[in-house]
């Protein structure tokens, strides 16, 4: 039952890893700020940015 | 190792023999697609425990106690230490996109068997391999790029090389992808309205992020596929309305156009409102139905329906032209290799990486269960009558115009199929017609729906997952032609900003139109010239991006042979050597014959002359300048992997020579503070 717990939980943080979540979060705490809706659209903006600079696979 | 464990591996070792035994030995009779998955999944897990962990441990020598760059140089964005299978799955959703789907499918004209065992030993012995040796190359660089290793290690010239290679590689693929889309929704009222739904639905996921529920995106995603999912429903109404349906029919050259202006607006829109809400609901989708198609082939274990080997493997195939070697070869790069992954695995990978041994499972890992949708792809395609399958995939160009002509010339070949056949399987699955769909993606998205309907749901629901199937080809496919027109604009705004620094600025509008516009010329004048092509496009452009991605691995086996050589000498050097030998023979052959072969179905001048010997319009004007304008560039991709194959082994010899320097590049060693917790 730990087990499958365990999975799940890696399961949800793989969806919120490829979901950019988690680089939200990190964000967050790398500047100690609190979620707002200007917070994401700044995160989002910079975020996004770089993430679609690279070539994405064939 | 135990006596347990090493009874277990010779189980898995004989599971493989067995597998590849039984799949190669069979012959004149149907045989069921779990021996391929026994074949995969055995050769795989063999590979992985045994050769990777021989390269892991004895050539690389990864060390968990020494920090990564992820931990060295973390900032809470890109470099970040991050849970090995979260690194897995980020990493294999990155590499995954259409090739591998879409090439076996092609490549299947030649029998299951030589695109199988090409897949299978092609991905353990040198896709894996390739992966995993870049990316641990990058991780012990900081995580430079593929062109920054390449500049380094090898010199300018591959660095420049690799630059625009890229490029042009971008320019085919988007160009190849779009008409894999357009053959997909031709005359197709339902995929149509399904596939122009998810544009509105990607904007109100974006506005929803925006400035609804900020930074929810799993949420986001969900509300997108279930409106994603009630378009397909809503489809069949539409194809059924004499009022909707015509304005969702639409011909090949609308469609065309349709994506070209599509791709300019995504790339020139802010990224937020379409290009990311359709990335997050693709990658979803993406991931969700290879789990499904791999399910469902487990639980309905379909009949391969396609011999092991058909006549075609003489160069005489309707799909594409070209005997077995080497077009089968580059028909199916992403599956077993891909120069593409080299840059993901020299990407955003290496800077999560926690512990160093965790790029045996991402690098190597990853790149097998790549392999093993191909060979997914492949059964879906085999499940299908072989008349059927070539009724679907040839152009008319080669069967006839006529539906008539073409079940005539396909029973010729000994695949006997029938008009009413086809005609009923179209209706069942909500079509006009299923003739002349070439491009793999409405054979594919048949073969799928014949699992997922035999799954649960039979004959009644073929029609929605026939629709589901190509949603998701298409979704995917048209983010990549948003993303990969974006990126195709910053590498032309970082090429153009040494001539003019205002067309480098990102930021400048005029210049983001005019590179975006440049852009999506490139790839639209291809996409344009293939859904002209009277042999369907597929037959000209498949190759050359099959050539052109081909030659990129060929491009980073040289980075990694080279980094290899530095590290030990030519002791390990036969570990690159021996996949980049056999790239380079498949490439330059098939390069060769493209170009230079008498043929008019292969050679692009011998075409260009037979159209030229005919009567001349302004029709066989255009076709005689774009097969001439393909051959020049299938020389130029050519000479310019010659250009660095001859730069790496000058390289080479110097090392091995000792008169020139074989300093390895590495940043220095630290001892990792990492704790397991922290993962």
């Amino acid at each position: 039952m730990r087990r499958l717990r365990r999975a799940g939980e890696l399961l949800l943080a793989l969806l919120r890893e490829l979901g950019d979540e988690n680089a939200y979060r990190r964000h967050l705490a790398a500047h100690g700020r609190a979620h707002s809706r200007e917070e994401w659209q700044r995160f989002s903006e910079e975020h996004l940015r770089a993430k679609y600079a690279r070539a994405k696979c064939c | 190792m135990k006596l347990l464990g090493k009874l277990f591996w010779a189980a898995v070792a004989a599971g493989a023999a067995i597998g590849l035994g039984g799949i190669a030995l069979y012959r004149g009779e149907h045989i069921d697609s779990i021996w391929l998955v026994l074949a995969a999944a055995c050769s795989y897990a063999t590979g992985y425990r045994f050769y990777a962990k021989f390269i892991a441990t004895r050539v690389m020598s990864l060390n968990d106690k020494r920090a990564t760059p992820a931990e060295r140089l973390r900032n809470g964005h890109d470099y970040e230490p991050t849970n090995k299978w979260i690194v897995f799955g980020h990493h294999f959703a990155a590499i995954a996109g259409p090739g591998p789907l879409v090439g076996p499918v092609l490549a299947a004209q030649f029998g299951y068997l030589p695109g199988t065992l090409w897949i299978i030993i092609g991905a353990v012995l040198g896709g894996a391999v390739q992966d995993f040796v870049i990316l641990f190359a990058s991780m012990r660089r900081d995580g430079k790029s593929l062109g920054q290793m390449a500049r380094e290690e090898i010199g300018k010239v591959g660095g420049f090389t690799a630059l625009l290679t890229v490029l042009l590689i971008m320019i085919i693929l988007l160009a190849v992808v779009g008409l894999v889309v357009v053959n997909a929704l031709r005359g197709s009222a339902w995929g149509t309205f399904t596939i122009a739904a998810t544009m509105p639905i990607a904007l109100f996921m974006g506005l929803y992020l925006r400035y609804w529920r900020p930074g929810k995106v799993l949420e986001c995603s969900a509300i997108g596929f279930v409106l994603v999912m009630a378009s397909i429903f809503a489809g069949r109404s539409v194809a059924e309305s004499a009022t909707l349906a015509p304005v969702f029919t639409l011909g090949a050259m609308t469609l065309a156009i349709g994506i070209i202006l599509y791709g300019f607006l995504a790339s020139a829109l802010p990224v937020w409102l379409l290009l990311a809400p359709r990335d997050y609901l693709s990658t979803f989708v993406k991931l969700g139905v290879v789990l499904m198609l791999g399910v469902g082939i487990l639980f309905v274990r379909p009949e391969l329906q396609l011999p092991a080997f058909t006549r075609f493997v003489d160069g005489t195939g309707p799909i594409f032209a070209g005997k077995v070697f080497p077009f089968c070869f580059i028909t199916i790069a992403c599956g077993a290799i891909s120069g593409f992954h080299s840059l993901i695995s020299s990407g955003t990978t290496p800077k999560m990486i926690a512990k160093e041994t965790h790029a045996w499972p991402v690098g190597y890992g990853s790149m097998l269960l790549e392999s093993f949708v191909a060979i997914m792809a492949m059964i879906a395609a085999c499940v299908l009558q072989p008349g059927v399958y070539f009724a679907v995939n040839s152009p008319a160009g080669v069967v006839g115009a006529t539906p008539a002509a073409a079940v005539a010339a396909i029973t010729s070949w000994g695949f006997p199929v029938t008009v009413q056949e086809m005609t009923n399987l179209a209706r069942d699955v909500g079509e006009q017609t299923l003739f002349y769909r070439t491009g793999g993606a409405p054979s594919l998205a048949l073969g799928m729906a014949h699992i997922f309907a035999r799954s649960g749901g039979g004959q009644a629901v073929i029609g929605f997952w026939y629709h589901f199937a190509i949603m998701f080809e298409a979704l995917f496919i048209l983010t990549i032609i948003d993303a990969g027109t974006r990126v195709g604009r910053f590498m032309l705004q970082d090429l153009l900003g040494h001539i003019s620094p205002s067309l480098g600025r990102t930021s400048w509008m005029p210049g983001v139109i005019a590179t975006s516009a440049l852009v999506v010329a490139g790839w639209g004048y291809f996409l344009v010239q293939g859904v002209r092509d009277p042999l369907g496009g597929i037959n000209s452009l498949w190759p050359l991006f099959g050539i052109s991605n081909q030659l990129l691995a060929a491009i980073a086996l040289c980075v990694a042979t080279t980094i290899l050589l530095k590290m030990h000498g030519p002791k390990f050097m036969w570990i690159t050597c021996v996949p980049l030998a056999w790239l380079v023979t498949v490439t330059f052959t098939a390069g060769w014959q493209k170009v230079f072969s008498p043929l008019p179905a292969i050679g692009f001048l011998a075409q260009a002359d037979k159209l030229e010997a005919g009567p001349a319009t302004a029709a066989t004007t255009t076709l005689i300048f774009n097969a001439r304008l393909d051959a020049a560039l299938c020389c130029i991709l050519v000479v310019m992997v010659a250009a660095i194959l001859v730069d790496s082994l000058r390289v080479w010899i110097g090392i091995i020579r000792g008169t020139r320097d074989a300093d390895i590049a590495e940043s220095p060693f630290v001892l990792s503070q990492l704790r397991a917790e922290e993962l």
